[in-house]
């Protein structure tokens, strides 16, 4: 077996070891970050950030802890970065403002209740225009298309239709400009 | 064409069902102020804390235990807390002998402010302050006042937003008393 003939045979396999090495890279990373969890590449501060930004200022009307300049708001940032540091999940906080605040505390609504609306409701508005828009599309398309009545014959016979149109061409041109 | 009226009712009756139903789901809740919604803490054990006294040792919530507890979040800033103050100070003269304690709880406050208010408006009961709002925040508050009446096993019975009312609160009291310590 000649040097060419044994490139050719190797030269298929390197797409596959690529491939294959490529699969392998993302399968360590995505268990790596599975393992350690996003959190954990965040330091203190941006912890904190993440959970306040999630979490409603009690007394504003739509700001979030993160960027409330209430009082309360502080102290609520200074109570979460309490927990990070006492080695809390950012769940775990959530669950302990939910538990005082109720559900309203949160900025995203849980899917449960009266808050699950905020995720049905588009959806369902969605699937109601998108019906009556295919409805008005086909309606639309059935009256473009020629209709049955445009294959009956005409009650006018041939000499009939032609008398009509000489007819209606004299009033044409017996109307005043 | 019996077909297509039929399909258009169904139609239209869905679009009506539908529209009516969100216009009740959006009047009902939105209309709400989380404020006015009752507290989660309600019927579960009131958060405990352990408070330095404006004018003593701290007091923890614990250790009054068997006791009916009305804890009254207030400031010496705060308006209303000054229009509740006479229905407070008459409901610890009327109970304070039968197993009642109020507790004011200073919140967002200076110590030289709130000690002033205490001596001028002649606060007998028990205050602590909560520096940091941590208790404040283990309450759920949202602003002052705030009363909460914890009966004789620990637990949240009631939650008043705004100046409490005599009445109310002596109510309230007087029903746990009758069904003595669960």
């Amino acid at each position: 077996m000649n040097a060419a003939a044994m490139v050719g045979r190797v030269r298929p396999r390197r797409p596959v070891l690529l491939v294959l090495s490529a699969v392998l890279t993302g399968a360590v990373t995505l268990a790596v970050v599975a393992m350690h969890g996003r959190d954990a590449q965040l330091s203190e501060a941006q912890q904190v950030q993440q959970i306040a930004s999630g979490l409603h200022c009690p007394v504003c009307k739509d700001l979030s802890v993160a960027d409330s300049p209430a009082p309360l708001a502080q102290q609520m940032r200074d109570e979460i970065a309490r927990k990070v540091r006492a080695g809390e999940s950012a769940d775990q906080i959530r669950a302990d403002f939910v538990a005082a605040y109720g559900d309203s505390v949160l900025m995203t609504p849980p899917r449960r209740g009266f808050s699950a609306t905020a995720y049905f409701l588009p959806t369902i508005v969605m699937v109601m225009g998108l019906a009556i828009a295919v409805m008005l599309v086909r309606r639309w398309v059935r009256g473009a298309a020629p209709g049955p009545d445009d294959d009956e014959p005409s009650p006018l016979s041939a000499s009939q239709r032609r008398a009509v149109q000489k007819a209606v061409a004299r009033l044409r041109e017996e109307e005043p400009a | 064409m019996r077909n297509i009226l039929r399909r258009r009712t169904v139609l239209l009756g869905s679009v009506v069902a539908v529209v009516t139903a969100i216009v009740v789901l959006l009047s009902t809740g939105l209309g709400r102020d989380p404020s006015s919604t009752a507290s989660p803490l309600i019927g579960r054990a009131a958060p405990d804390f352990t408070l330095p006294r404006l004018d003593g040792p701290a007091l923890t919530l614990s250790t009054l235990r068997g006791q009916v507890v009305v804890i009254n979040f207030w400031a010496s800033w705060c308006t209303e807390c000054h229009t509740e103050q006479a229905a407070l100070a008459q409901t610890w003269k009327k109970f304070r002998d039968s197993g009642v304690v109020v507790v004011g709880v200073n919140f967002q406050d200076t110590t030289r402010d709130a000690r002033d208010y205490v001596r001028t408006a002649g606060v007998s009961y028990p205050v602590v302050e909560d520096t940091n709002s941590r208790t404040a925040l283990a309450y759920g508050l949202r602003g002052v006042p705030e009363t909460f009446i914890v009966d004789q096993a620990g637990r949240i019975v009631d939650r008043i937003i705004g100046p409490v009312d005599a009445t109310r609160l002596s109510d309230t009291i007087s029903s746990l008393l009758a069904a003595g310590p669960r």
